[in-house]
């Protein structure tokens, strides 16, 4: 019988990028590289197709300091790297399609400079960009980096609009940098539909990984890091059948939860309803932010339109910022009355929300659907989103709304979904509004921007990111596509004691949490075949999980199932039409709505298991048996 | 017990007294098909204690609206003629018997 099924074992990315840094190291060791021949490798991480690695010794121990040189001066990317006789020093910033030069020397002996190419392939995100309005003495040798939101990858702009970072892996959610330099980003490992992913990634720029933080169930949205290293990360709350409602702290260094903290404690489900509410999502948590001052956790709840603090020990609420229309009656003592003369707008389905050192709060009101009342929701053309900062009073319950950016621009700058702000200093802001789309003739979309692209080839998709000193515009970037969040911050971590590249395997913390089973036999019969071909079924297996993709048509019961000696584990696989409310990564949504992407973690596995399919009433096999 | 709603008017009553779960289904949905497999094993379990009534989501529009369904399969968990709670989507046995427990 011919194997219609598609199998393959996936390595690790940490596992496939130790091998290949192990085969550079090799290489090095047994060749004489010096500064004026060394040895370089292109993206040998293969996540940072923009990025590659110099390899050479020096005779004396010297700080070496390279120059990716950039298409104007300005534009020069360049790091000193410590004393060492020894260098291994990754390259980053370089050009999409283009030969790059990059100049090397001793720490302050420029006439001693070796000048080498690198040639770049043209990369996927290269083409992005339409507009950069800026200077190169505001952003220097900063980068503004985008998160992604639909299939384009992360991409990082220069002041003159140029790509200097391209990653080649969907790793999603928000981005952070860490005190030790390291950047912090969700795996690309999807654990459950749509956006779930297997846990959060340390990394450097140059693409190399240091730690998966694995987490039960799934990592979504964001992450914050606590003052004593440990994470507090955004989790789902499965057992109650729910999503998006729990967060989770993570030792630092062993990747343990040592605590979860379930929303449902301090809020009651449907108290609220947004207008992308749902029994499942009902909370629909996408920031939280940790403030050391009050030692409290804020969550933004996009679909309870409400920004929620409670403290950090006691998980008691203390406050709610939300318009205070509809809340039951017993949540009315934690909301705000409205002071001062100015301007004032609640937020809807708001994002990315943080607390500033003198206890503003600031988030990004995508203002989505603009009132909790549904009689009085505005239609996307109608609406708009926003930066804004709120000064709150805590004894008096009052809130006053000190700034905003965003609201002057009407639909060209309204995002249904994703966006951040970023507080660098007071009057000084990022505002990304990076969920524009508009259909064909040019009105905002009432759809996501990724479920617009898959239906409506006319749609334009618009991410747009804005800095504001004292309300004057310092930066414009917009980009053709959507993107999650931006961020902005020098290509190398330049902080004394910083980390750029450390060598060494990277490691797999935490689980991944045992997937529930459907725990009911369904009557089949079993047909002794393959499963047909036209299922197109493909199986891939890694160390600590396996993806079931297949077609299905619409309405068909699905069963997967792995026996062992031992035992039969059942999974559903859903079959179902539909879309959810929030998609703030369409990432790895499919275009044929017939595909299906089932994810079974091998916690709780034991020994070998033979894959095979119940279609309605009849079990077939797949002819493929993975190893737990 | 389980039982398909035939006549509508005899809902209100069915819902009326002890712990009844009413379930909107579509015949072309395969999560619904499942948890009729699921509901099925709950009533060997639970039987005695709570009434299962399946409702037609395509036949019945009427219901749909009056019940606020957004989509199928949509469980709503009653208690002597009171809303308890709610749950869209297909659902293991743990979370569907954790419903029925705050219910009994």
């Amino acid at each position: 019988m011919e194997n219609r099924v598609r199998y393959r074992f996936y390595e690790h990315l940490i596992t496939r990028q130790a091998k290949s840094e192990a085969a550079m190291l090799k290489e090095f060791a047994q060749g004489d590289y010096t500064m004026e021949n060394p040895l370089i490798k292109y993206n040998p991480y293969f996540v940072n197709n923009l990025a590659a690695v110099m390899l050479f010794r020096t005779e004396e121990e010297v700080a070496v300091t390279i120059r990716v040189v950039g298409k104007t001066k300005e534009a020069d990317i360049s790091h000193t790297f410590p004393r060492a006789k020894e260098h291994v020093i990754p390259i980053l910033g370089l050009y999409s399609n283009y030969d790059n030069k990059i100049e090397v020397y001793p720490y302050q002996q420029y006439s001693k400079k070796c000048v080498h190419t690198i040639t770049t392939p043209k990369v996927a995100g290269a083409d992005l960009v339409k507009s950069m309005e800026t200077t190169p003495e505001y952003l220097q040798d900063n980068v503004i980096f985008l998160c992604p939101a639909v299939n384009d990858l992360a991409i990082a702009v220069d002041y003159a609009g140029d790509v200097r970072l391209n990653f080649t892996v969907p790793m999603v959610w928000d981005i952070k940098r860490l005190p030790n330099g390291n950047l912090m980003l969700g795996s690309e490992r999807l654990l459950k539909m749509p956006y779930f992913v297997s846990g959060i990634y340390e990394m450097s720029a140059v693409g190399k990984i240091y730690r998966e933080y694995r987490l039960p169930h799934g990592y979504h949205h964001d992450q914050v890091c606590l003052p004593n290293g440990d994470i507090v990360a955004l989790g789902s709350d499965f057992d109650n059948g729910t999503v998006e409602d729990t967060c989770l702290v993570i030792d630092k260094e062993t990747g343990h939860v040592k605590r979860t903290i379930y929303f449902k404690n301090f809020l009651k489900p449907g108290s609220q309803k947004s207008g992308s509410w749902s029994d499942e999502d009902w909370f629909h948590c996408n920031a939280v932010w940790y403030d050391e001052a009050s030692n409290s956790l804020t969550f933004s709840g996009r679909h309870i339109n409400a920004m929620v603090n409670i403290d950090f020990d006691t998980e008691k609420l203390n406050w709610i910022i939300s318009d205070p229309d509809r809340w039951p009656e017993e949540y009315q003592k934690y909301m705000f009355k409205i002071v001062g003369d100015g301007d004032f707008d609640w937020q809807y389905e708001q994002h990315a929300n943080l607390i500033t050192p003198l206890g503003d709060v600031m988030c990004f009101d995508n203002h989505h659907y603009g009132a909790q009342d549904p009689a009085r929701y505005l239609a996307p053309n109608d609406s708009f989103s926003r930066g804004v900062k709120y000064r709150i009073d805590v004894d008096k319950m009052e809130i006053e709304q000190l700034w905003q950016y965003g609201k002057e621009r009407g639909k060209d700058f309204f995002s249904p979904y994703i966006c951040n702000v970023i507080y660098w200093n007071e009057g000084y802001y990022l505002t990304h509004s990076g969920g524009i789309a508009f259909d064909g003739e040019g009105n905002a979309s009432a759809e996501l921007g990724p479920f617009a692209q898959l239906d409506d080839p006319s749609v334009t998709l618009e991410s747009i990111t804005v800095e504001t000193i004292n309300d004057e515009k310092v930066l414009e970037l917009t980009v053709h596509s959507n993107y999650y969040r931006a961020n902005k911050f020098t290509l190398y971590a330049k902080e004394p004691g910083q980390n750029n590249l450390t060598l060494g395997a990277g490691q797999l913390l935490g689980r991944l949490g045992e997937t529930p089973q459907m725990e009911i036999e369904i009557p089949a019969e079993d047909t002794g075949e393959l499963i047909p071909a036209r299922n197109e079924v493909r199986v891939s297996d890694e160390l600590d999980m396996l993806t079931f993709e297949a077609k299905f048509e619409k309405g068909q019961l699905v069963m997967l199932l792995l026996e062992s000696e031992k035992e039969t584990r059942r999974y559903f696989i859903s079959t179902a039409k539909g879309k959810r409310g929030a998609m703030c990564t369409g990432t790895f949504l499919p275009e044929d709505d017939r595909d299906t992407r089932t994810v079974i973690t091998k916690d709780g596995l034991d020994g070998d298991y033979r894959i095979s399919v119940i279609i309605d009433d009849k079990k077939y096999d797949t002819g493929v048996t993975i190893k737990a | 017990m389980i039982k398909e709603l035939l006549v509508k008017e005899e809902l209100p009553k069915d819902l009326e007294q002890g712990a009844v779960i009413l379930e909107f289904y579509s015949k072309t949905c395969g999560p619904c098909k499942m948890l009729g497999f699921i509901l099925k094993d709950m009533d060997k379990t639970y039987g005695d204690k709570i009434k299962i009534i399946t409702v037609d989501f395509e036949a019945n529009p009427d219901l749909v609206a009056q019940y606020k369904i957004e989509g199928y399969p949509t469980m709503i968990m009653f208690k002597d003629g009171q809303e308890l709670s709610r749950k869209t989507g297909l659902q293991p046995k743990p979370v569907i018997a954790k419903m029925i427990e705050e219910a009994i």
